[in-house]
């Protein structure tokens, strides 16, 4: 049985931010389905974790600001203008 | 003078030490190799042009005048850095990684750009969106991956060493496919500052090279704390050559994985090449011992989930807006942004993303990304576990030698498992090591790997070089190069 269907592979591409065309759907959902139900076994995984062999600790830095040159950065943007990065319409107007 | 295609880091130093070759010499003589072998295998995305090249002045390096390469994912301050994807195809690095920066401290330098899966999804560099890299023993098949171009390269003589990264077994396994020394370091040995992530909680840069020696002397140069990277470890910088001696420690007990040996599909003639391993390793003076790795059954699995859901947030940054590919024919935000990771990711990497926000998805994640936290903790604990009574472990790198370009196009799910006995390290973090340990009769290379308790680098690469001081793999070159 398959574990994902092609109305969830777009939904999942909608949320991922990436376009999924007509002629791509079924080959993703069965490459999905594929992985999925592989991965799936880890569900099946036994065994009793014992406590203290993981010791996180939290590394900290000082906060401090370096001086940046923006225009490297602005120099590799699609659009710009000034010194902002240009991007399409947000909001459509209605 | 030795062919100098093969020759290791350290004759290449002793050669300009004792000025039979100046360090722009060497240069061109691997600018040259490199315009004239590659278009044979495709290991390259770039070869640097001569007069943009800067050979460091320090003359008492290290590496001082020696040339690599680094995977197209490791940033180099005004290279491009494409990650092997159309995404970034045209990306200039706005600086340089750590690891770069210790090398060209050390007096190395960079003159090209290794081919790569895209985004280091892969296992044989046929998901680079420019071009499938080649195996230079048999250039039907496939170098491995994801470092498949690093592999190939330094396999076919084009340079002495190359850095990769790992991320489920990226270096290791293109290495044992190419016949040469492939290296995964302890989890935050080296800093992933400059390294485009793929799974962060995973990634490693790791180490290309011919021998274990000059393997050793080029993890030496990049390891090290990095304020960039919390996750580095607060440890003193090491020489890994120091006890290459050629001999084991003194009652050294090595583990071999049997359930990895004995494991459904593996090969025959990787099987028997083992077995010789094994014997090898016997006449040193090891004393054996068979253990279990339980986990290994749900290693694979643990790690598709926890790599596709580390994948799907690392890669949300390219959309668009600050630098690479953008979809000019998009009218608003989000169509651009859909649009762009549509026209600018390749299959592999799309599916994978899908794939991670899949199993962090409120409906899934009980039964996949947590589970697999879970079990990420048991199969650490294995190791763990089975370093109480050994010193050292063994285990295949890969179940059958390098496969033929196309072989699992239509079953992406095998190639997937190309990381079945590699990716159980980069979930327990630990270190590990392919080498060379035979030839199959159709002349394909065969690898095994030797790995180690957790930061014992040391121990991992004197077990390594004491069994390449004993065998003769290691000075076998791919014909015709």
């Amino acid at each position: 049985m398959s574990i994902i269907s092609s109305n969830e592979v777009l939904k999942i591409a909608k949320v991922s931010q990436i376009a999924v065309h007509e002629s791509e759907v079924a080959s993703l959902t069965n490459h999905l389905d594929q992985i999925l139900s592989y991965a799936k076994r880890v569900a099946e995984v036994q065994g009793n974790l014992y406590q203290g062999i993981i010791k996180n600790v939290n590394v900290w830095r000082e906060d401090t600001v370096v001086p940046c040159n923006s225009e490297i950065i602005l120099a590799q943007a699609p659009e710009r203008a000034d010194n902002f990065f240009v991007v399409p319409t947000i909001l459509e107007t209605v | 003078m030795n062919n100098l295609a093969f020759a290791t880091i350290a004759e290449l130093k002793s050669y300009i030490k004792d000025r039979k070759l100046s360090p722009q010499e060497l240069l061109e003589f691997f600018l040259r190799r490199m315009e004239l072998v590659d278009p044979t295998i495709k290991s390259l995305l770039e070869i640097y042009a001569k007069d943009s090249i800067a050979i460091p002045s320090t003359h008492n390096g290290q590496l001082s005048a020696i040339p690599g390469i680094t995977k197209a994912n490791i940033c180099v301050k005004d290279r491009t850095t494409s990650c092997g994807s159309k995404i970034l195809e045209h990306f200039k690095s706005p600086y340089s990684a750590t690891a770069i920066e210790h090398i060209v401290n050390e007096g190395g330098y960079i003159i090209g750009q290794a081919n790569m899966d895209e985004f280091a999804m892969g296992s044989s560099t046929e998901t680079s969106a420019f071009h499938v890299a080649k195996n230079p023993w048999d250039t039907t098949r496939v170098p491995g991956g994801s470092s498949g171009g690093s592999a190939a390269a330094v396999a076919a003589g084009l340079i002495p060493w190359a850095l990769g990264s790992e991320t489920g077994g990226s270096v290791r396994q293109p290495a044992a496919f190419c016949g040469v020394v492939g290296s995964k370091p302890t989890y935050g040995l080296v800093s992933r500052y400059g390294l485009v992530a793929y799974a962060s909680s995973l990634d490693q840069i790791g180490v290309c090279t011919r021998t274990v020696y000059d393997n050793a002397l080029v993890l030496s140069v990049i390891a090290g704390t990095d304020a960039r990277d919390s996750s580095t470890l607060a440890r003193e910088k090491e020489d890994y050559t120091k006890h290459l001696t050629g001999k084991l420690p003194d009652g050294l007990t090595i583990g071999i994985i049997d359930n990895a040996i004995n494991a459904q599909g593996m090969d025959p003639v990787v099987v028997s090449a083992l077995q010789e391993v094994i014997r090898t390793y016997e006449k040193l003076g090891a004393k054996i011992k068979h253990v279990t790795l339980p986990s290994l059954e749900y290693s694979a699995a643990t790690y598709f989930i926890l790599s596709r859901a580390e994948a799907a947030s690392n890669l949300a940054r390219f959309d668009g807006v600050r630098y690479g590919l953008r979809n000019k024919k998009s009218t608003t935000l989000a169509q651009m942004y859909a649009e762009t990771r549509h026209d600018g990711f390749g299959e592999e990497v799309k599916s994978r993303i899908m794939v991670g926000n899949y199993v962090l998805s409120s409906g899934h994640a009980g039964e996949y990304y947590d589970n697999a936290q879970k079990a990420r903790r048991l199969i650490r604990q294995d190791f763990v576990d089975m370093f109480k009574s050994v010193d050292i472990l063994l285990m295949p790198t890969h179940p059958a030698p390098a496969f033929k370009i196309g072989a699992f196009a239509q079953d992406k799910l095998q190639m997937d498992l190309q990381d079945y006995f590699t990716c159980p390290i980069n979930i327990a973090g630990i270190p590990a090591i392919s080498l060379p340990c035979g030839l199959t009769p159709d002349k394909l290379p065969i690898g095994f790997q030797v790995v180690a308790p957790h930061c014992a680098e040391s121990l991992m690469f004197q077990v390594a070089h004491a069994y390449e001081q004993a065998t003769e793999w290691h000075t076998l070159h791919p014909a015709g190069f």
